[in-house]
């Protein structure tokens, strides 16, 4: 779906003309006291239920995604750079979420990616983009994404970052960003051409979070391709913009490619407890697809306390907005999984099963991921646990949000309580072989012990 | 009116998150002769009482930032009216950003807000803030802390530029720097040469109490961290 210029002029002229915010006022009153406000006009207070950590009431992940569409209404998105609010009307909202592709493609040849608006307990295996942008050293680059691209449930990449850009320190925001978006893409190619995996569809550009990335490695010579990459536009909390969104978006239109508008809610943060969070997720996503035009992403929900959602709240807060979006939209929505223990750990791959399972049985179109060790150290993410987390993804398709529940309950107390003392277990360099790309025996074993764990609990990975 | 009562609705506007009121009541405090420390105590004890509620999960982010502006028009009024001991038992000044191309503020937000509702004067300099901007921040406002977030591995470089700035200007001895946010590690701290970090917002507080206790002259012989 090519992104239409008069809806960019649009949402433009909004940033600048609409009534103005300031961003203390948003962040304190507006977003909290409208979310209290349609929380308990829906009746959604308290909703959440740890001890169905998948939500079971589809009635009530309607009248979340109801109360959403009212929010998103009635706040719009504050542009951060003019302190102004863009407002939609709620017809202009539905108008936004029915233009929305229902399916859409990423790569090309015999690497296409087909991205699928999904049910609940759909059969259709969604769609696994991998990994998030974690940093990593230079040496590391190239053989990780090899490793990864060599899985074949990696459907797209999106990471790993870099830490430093030919020995020098990758800063935000500065020129080193603008020639790292086309080293991204350079490495990326190489990479996938020793995987066998040319053509596979790129997020673009996961190293840089600034426009600067997307302005040097998109749809320039040698970077990533707009007729088969898809821009990454990552909102900042809570459903704001600026021009830095709003420049990845012009470009984006400009090289004639395609979006994906990501945002996130953090329970505890702007908007509140779990049930905030949901709510401002579903508000934020049904915004994204509007001011973007995206195909793809969502705004999803994690837990600031533990910064990640595999825990009861965040896990709950998380189906429960995919059930919300796949049953009262047709959008391809992806979420972002972030774990928190690191790589050769079994709690890696226990959060893994419980956050992917939950959201192929909710109706994720696709899913992000992993967040390895929260993303938080350089090198801390290895192509087993992306193996995993993928295979859990594809399998659980078809599953029903009632077994997910019951096989949840099951795996949650093996690794919950350690969700605020998460272990960061062993970097790349440390439990794998980088010249033939195999795990040591320990991670290996660790994987094999897990997988059977899952198995038996009713994880189809046999 | 009498002093307790002008107490009890003063931690109630606090609780309230009314800024004018509670600047409102510590006038009263103020014109009727009472005590400016004990004023000071009662409304530290509600915002306490907000912090916790916010560790127990019944308050969130927006409950901490309100308290902490109602706590800093309070404070306004009462801190002028601060006798030279007073004074004294101010914390100091803390400057804090988020650095140069990091636009995210929760965390920042968190942190400041926790720093002032426990008696220090936070000058939040908002978002993507170059390294010499906030070094002639820290200039110009006197302040005793430098206080740094970054939530992208690719901002943290310009933590470590606002310490190299500070070296070159010869006025790394005038500020504690203390750092945090997402991929901000203890052994990154280490490596830049920081003076303190915590992993929590709640750490951050503890961390510059800690600096404060040492009494140490920056750059620190020990670096503080606090999980």
């Amino acid at each position: 779906m090519p992104i239409d210029r008069d809806k960019i002029m649009d949402v433009l002229e909004k940033a600048h003309k609409g009534s103005i915010c300031k961003q203390f006022d948003w962040d304190t009153q507006v977003i909290p006291d409208t979310i209290v406000e349609k929380l308990q006009k829906f009746g959604l207070e308290k909703s959440c239920d740890p001890a169905n950590p998948v939500n079971q009431d589809l009635e009530l992940a309607d009248r979340f995604f109801e109360a959403g569409i009212e929010v998103a209404a009635e706040v719009g998105m504050l542009c951060t750079d003019t302190q102004r609010v863009i407002e939609f009307s709620r017809d202009e909202l539905q108008a936004g979420l029915d233009a929305a592709p229902a399916e859409f493609t990423l790569g090309e040849g015999d690497q296409v990616a087909n991205f699928k608006h999904r049910q609940l307990d759909d059969p259709t295996p969604p769609v696994w983009v991998s990994p998030l942008s974690i940093a990593v050293t230079e040496d590391v680059f190239e053989p990780l994404v090899e490793g990864i691209a060599s899985i074949p449930e990696v459907d797209c990449l999106e990471g790993p970052s870099f830490e430093t850009i030919w020995g020098a320190p990758l800063r935000a925001g500065s020129p080193y960003e603008l020639l790292a978006g086309k080293m991204q893409a350079e490495l990326f190619h190489k990479a996938i051409k020793k995987a066998g995996r040319e053509g596979i569809g790129l997020y673009a550009v996961g190293t840089s979070p600034t426009h600067y990335g997307v302005l040097g490695g998109y749809g320039v010579p040698g970077g990533y391709k707009p007729e088969r990459d898809i821009v990454l536009i990552l909102s900042p909390v809570e459903i704001k913009t600026s021009y830095e969104n709003l420049l990845k978006l012009a470009h984006t239109y400009n090289c004639g490619g395609i979006s994906y508008g990501g945002s996130w809610s953090m329970i505890g943060g702007y908007a509140g407890g779990p049930e905030g969070a949901a709510l401002s997720c579903i508000a934020c996503t049904i915004i994204l697809y509007n001011a973007y035009q995206c195909v793809n992403g969502a705004s999803f929900p994690y837990d600031l306390r533990t910064m990640g959602n595999c825990g009861r709240p965040a896990l709950w807060a998380l189906g429960l907005v995919f059930q919300a979006l796949s049953r009262n939209t047709h959008l391809c929505a992806n979420s972002v999984l972030n774990q928190t223990a690191g790589p050769a750990t079994s709690m890696l791959l226990y959060e893994s099963a419980v956050g992917m399972m939950t959201l192929a049985a909710c109706g994720a179109s696709s899913c992000t991921g992993p967040r390895t060790a929260g993303g938080k150290y350089t090198n801390y993410i290895t192509p087993l646990e992306v193996r995993f987390a993928g295979e859990v993804f594809k399998k659980s398709a078809g599953m029903s949000i009632g077994q997910a529940n019951d096989i949840a309950n099951k795996l949650l107390p093996k690794y919950e309580e350690q969700l605020g003392n998460p272990g960061k277990g062993q970097s790349f360099k440390e439990c794998y072989n980088l010249t033939s790309l195999t795990p040591s025996d320990e991670w290996q074993k660790i994987y094999d012990n897990v997988k059977d764990e899952v198995i038996d609990v009713g994880i189809p990975l046999d | 009116m009498e002093k307790q009562q002008l107490h009890d609705q003063l931690y109630d506007n606090i609780m309230d998150f009314d800024g004018p009121a509670a600047a409102e009541t510590a006038q009263a405090i103020v014109n009727n002769g009472y005590d400016v420390i004990e004023a000071i105590q009662v409304a530290t004890e509600a915002v306490n009482k907000i912090g916790d509620k916010f560790e127990t999960g019944e308050f969130f982010l927006p409950h901490l930032m309100r308290a902490g502006k109602a706590m800093g028009q309070c404070m306004k009024v009462l801190s002028a009216h601060l006798d030279a001991e007073g004074t004294a038992k101010k914390k100091g000044t803390v400057v804090i950003a988020a650095v140069s191309g990091d636009i995210h503020d929760i965390g920042k937000n968190l942190v400041g807000t926790m720093l002032s509702v426990h008696g220090f004067d936070v000058v939040d300099l908002g978002v993507d803030v170059n390294p010499m901007e906030i070094a002639d921040a820290a200039e110009r406002e006197n302040a005793k802390f430098i206080a740094l977030s970054s939530l992208m591995t690719t901002s943290m470089p310009y933590q470590k530029d606002v310490l190299e700035v500070l070296n070159e200007i010869g006025r790394r001895d005038k500020f504690y720097v203390v750092v945090g946010g997402g991929p901000v590690t203890s052994e990154y701290t280490q490596s830049i040469g920081a003076d303190g970090w915590g992993l929590s917002a709640v750490s951050a507080v503890k961390v510059c109490d800690e600096l404060l206790k040492a009494g140490h002259k920056p750059p620190v012989p020990k670096i503080i961290l606090v999980e």
